[in-house]
């Protein structure tokens, strides 16, 4: 009863704090221009990008290079059920989770008998091959894609309520619920069995945990996050088409993770403003390096993979990892 | 408790990081976007690298090369015009991330000539043009939808739509190519679909009907393609898809030792794009096209004679053809845009000045224009022109006829219409 009125008074502060950061974020987002609030939603984006990352590979310690493709899978089941079925918007991000879910759990139950470089390659290939398949069916847009239209803000916001706010408010509430969630599931027992099967996986079974069972829950919580991902991604741009579900957007997706430390879910807002950053880096050194009109194509994939390989060289669990232990050797003595 | 304060800690950090960057920058207050007392700035998402960018990654630099030989004139009433071009690979999401970026970050004044049927109808949806009233002149692409003067306000074709084009050739089918067997390759999305319906509604019915997806052009589909032509024994075939996939899908009809009447469509037809990307020269000759301009080597013609002369010592080392003689166009039309509406330039003046002047503009297509208060489409019709074995390109008959239509259901006429004079030395005086 006492450990109950705990956790009560730990998930109130939980939601106090979630409240109070997301009205830091309304303030921000009325103070700033356009851009800033454009690149705000892309940064929502990406946190819930990330913290699918993190609790699949941070936490049970499955490797996936595919995370892009099951943002495609959620953006296209959200363009799909919008454009169809002129659903609510809400719903359309519930049939992303729930179809990239289904996707994730299919995914998982192969996965659960893959481990290592194994895996990595399965989840490559899909990444690879997922997107090039919805090029292939004119129901799915071909290469132009479908249109995704979340529609215009609600008119009592007043006209100086810009588009872009509007996605950023949406793109805000459900990052801010989703890192909520996944955070309260973390700490929970799924978390901790996670980290004992990432740990030690025979260790983990030998003391009754099913490893199997748990891994494809991972795979499956994980889509699902990126599937939500997917569509926010698709409100941010009106539309779902296979070249915003790259390889590119996978392998950027894990460099995010691993820079902000692969375990940790606070990290991934900083992932994020790396990842909304790198474009900006690299549009500043086309720039001096001339030609930038071709050359700002192709730079934040090579910064991203640059950084990715230097991360792995001298930082494995990522620079923000290093950092955390640090701080906390610093404060325990 | 100590670990859970220092986890609320790292989430306060993310939190302010997150909240710091977003405050770096404030937005200046202008009186009009993108023009100031010395410079206009103007921006085009393009193909410069990718499948689709052979022939298009040559009309930004080509509007360039226009406009500094303008800026090297005084410019329009003294401020210089700046061309900012983006690269959208023909990717409709790239073209929404980059006008983006001409919008949001550089801050442009209008978008001109940008390119792509999927690309504009996203971009236009996505970024908002209309309801931000950010001028869109001369796109380059005919999908009739654009013609919507209620969907599309701020926007302003310059291509005939390939309804009208599809029109004309089905006239031309029904005049010149009756009782034989017809096949279409077409692109399946808005740009092919369009000129599908308007063969339906001539009544032209096809033999073989192959539809592409925009992306899976290729030697091993153009494989593909002809076999199924051949199968079907179709003696005229019209194609209406990009130059990219007009290469393959001749070079391997011309490998297969097939060859019907082709009739390609004005976007694919360019010779020298397709003989930089393999077609053999000898395929082309008596292949038929729907031409707007004339022929980029007909000196004889004042606009070419002109554009020539500038491509030379702006645009040097470039091959003039007719995605350069386009952007030039281009060019020159937005130069005459630009100065209707006047020295006091703003984004309403400028679509003003469009409905109520545009129709007057010198321009080096041979049709007129139709921009109006209700409409926002440019050139209105076509010749057929036929290709020789050099690639060049001459009015089919021996002289330019001229067939205008709407994208309606208005009939197919010749016109007699003569063009308005190429402005002094290429430069515009109009007010």
């Amino acid at each position: 009863m006492e450990s109950w009125r705990k956790v009560k008074v730990v998930v109130r502060k939980k939601i106090f704090f979630f409240i109070l950061v997301g009205w830091v974020l309304l303030i921000i987002g009325d103070r700033v221009d356009e851009l800033r609030v454009y690149q705000g939603a892309q940064i929502a984006m990406y946190t819930i990008a990330l913290a699918s990352i993190v609790l699949l590979t941070g936490y049970s310690g499955q490797v996936s290079l595919g995370n892009g493709a099951m943002m495609a899978v959620g953006g296209y089941s959200a363009a799909l059920t919008l454009n169809n079925l002129q659903t609510p918007i809400w719903f359309s991000f519930l049939m992303a989770i729930l179809v990239s879910a289904l996707f994730g759990a299919l995914l998982g139950a192969a996965a659960a008998r893959l481990a290592g470089p194994y895996l990595a390659g399965t989840t490559l290939a899909l990444a690879v091959g997922l997107p090039a398949i919805a090029n292939q069916f004119s129901f799915l847009g071909g290469e132009p894609g479908l249109l995704f239209d979340v529609g215009f803000p609600p008119e009592s916001f007043g006209e100086e309520f810009t588009q872009y706010k509007w996605f950023f408010w949406i793109a805000s509430v459900i990052a801010l619920l989703s890192l909520f969630i996944t955070s309260n599931i973390l700490q929970s027992r799924f978390g901790r069995t996670w980290r004992a099967i990432r740990g030690n996986s025979l260790a983990a079974e030998l003391s009754g945990i099913h490893s199997s069972r748990m891994k494809v829950l991972a795979f499956t919580i994980s889509a699902a996050l990126a599937g939500l991902a997917g569509a926010v991604l698709a409100m941010t741009i009106s539309l779902v088409a296979p070249g915003a579900y790259t390889l590119t957007l996978s392998f950027a997706l894990v460099t995010g993770a691993v820079l902000a430390g692969i375990s940790s879910l606070p990290g991934v807002v900083l992932g994020a403003l790396i990842l909304v950053a790198i474009p900006e880096i690299a549009d500043a050194l086309a720039g001096r390096l001339g030609d930038a009109d071709k050359l700002n194509n192709y730079l934040p994939g090579l910064i991203v993979s640059v950084l990715l390989i230097l991360s792995v060289i001298y930082t494995p669990n990522g620079p923000g990892e290093n950092l955390r232990k640090h701080l906390r050797k610093k404060s325990a003595h | 408790m100590i670990r859970k304060t220092r986890r609320k800690r790292t989430w306060f950090v993310a939190a302010l990081l997150a909240s710091g960057s977003l405050f770096a920058t404030a937005l200046p207050a202008n009186a009009e976007t993108g023009v100031s007392s010395s410079e206009i700035k103007l921006g085009i998402t393009l193909p410069l690298t990718g499948a689709a960018s052979p022939g298009y990654n040559k009309i930004g630099n080509a509007m360039n090369a226009y406009f500094k030989y303008v800026n090297d004139n005084g410019g329009v009433y003294g401020r210089k015009i700046t061309l900012v071009q983006k690269n959208d690979e023909y990717s409709p999401q790239l073209s929404i991330a980059k006008t983006n970026e001409l919008i949001l970050k550089d801050k442009v004044f209008a978008l001109v000539g940008p390119l792509g049927t999927a690309n504009f109808t996203a971009v236009h949806k996505s970024v908002g043009l209309a309801r931000r009233g950010v001028p869109s002149l001369f796109l380059n692409t005919g999908f009739s939808g654009f013609a919507s003067k209620k969907n599309y306000p701020t926007s302003f074709t310059i291509l005939p739509s390939y309804a009208m084009e599809a029109k004309i050739v089905a006239q031309f089918l029904k005049e010149n190519m009756a009782g034989k067997k017809l096949g279409l390759v077409y692109q399946n999305d808005e740009f092919g679909i369009d000129a599908l319906g308007a063969f339906r509604a001539a009544g032209v019915k096809f033999d073989v009907t192959i539809p592409y997806t925009s992306g899976t052009q290729s030697a091993t589909t153009a494989q593909t393609w002809v076999s199924q032509l051949a199968a079907g024994q179709a003696q005229v075939v019209v194609f209406f898809g990009v130059t990219s996939a007009t290469a393959p899908l001749l070079a391997v009809a011309a490998a297969a030792k097939y060859a019907p009447q082709w009739i390609l469509g004005s976007v694919g037809s360019d010779p020298l794009t397709l003989r930089a990307l393999g077609v053999p020269v000898a395929v082309l000759n008596g292949a038929l096209t729907p031409a707007g301009n004339p022929s980029p080597n007909d000196t004889s013609d004042e606009y070419v004679k002109q554009f020539q002369e500038i491509n030379t010592k702006y645009n040097t080392g470039t091959a003039f053809d007719d995605y350069v003689l386009q952007g030039m166009n281009i060019g020159l039309m937005t130069v005459q845009a630009l100065r209707a509406a006047g020295k006091n330039l703003t984004r309403k003046g400028l679509i003003r000045a469009m409905e109520s002047k545009g129709s007057t503009f010198a321009s080096v297509g041979y049709s007129p224009l139709g921009y109006s208060k209700t409409s926002n489409v440019g050139h209105t019709g076509y010749y057929m022109a036929v290709m020789d074995a050099a690639g060049d390109r001459k009015p089919y008959g021996g002289s330019v006829v001229l067939y205008t239509t709407d994208s309606g259901s208005g009939p197919v006429v010749k016109s007699t219409f003569k063009r308005p004079a190429m402005p002094a030395k290429g430069l515009p005086t109009n007010s």
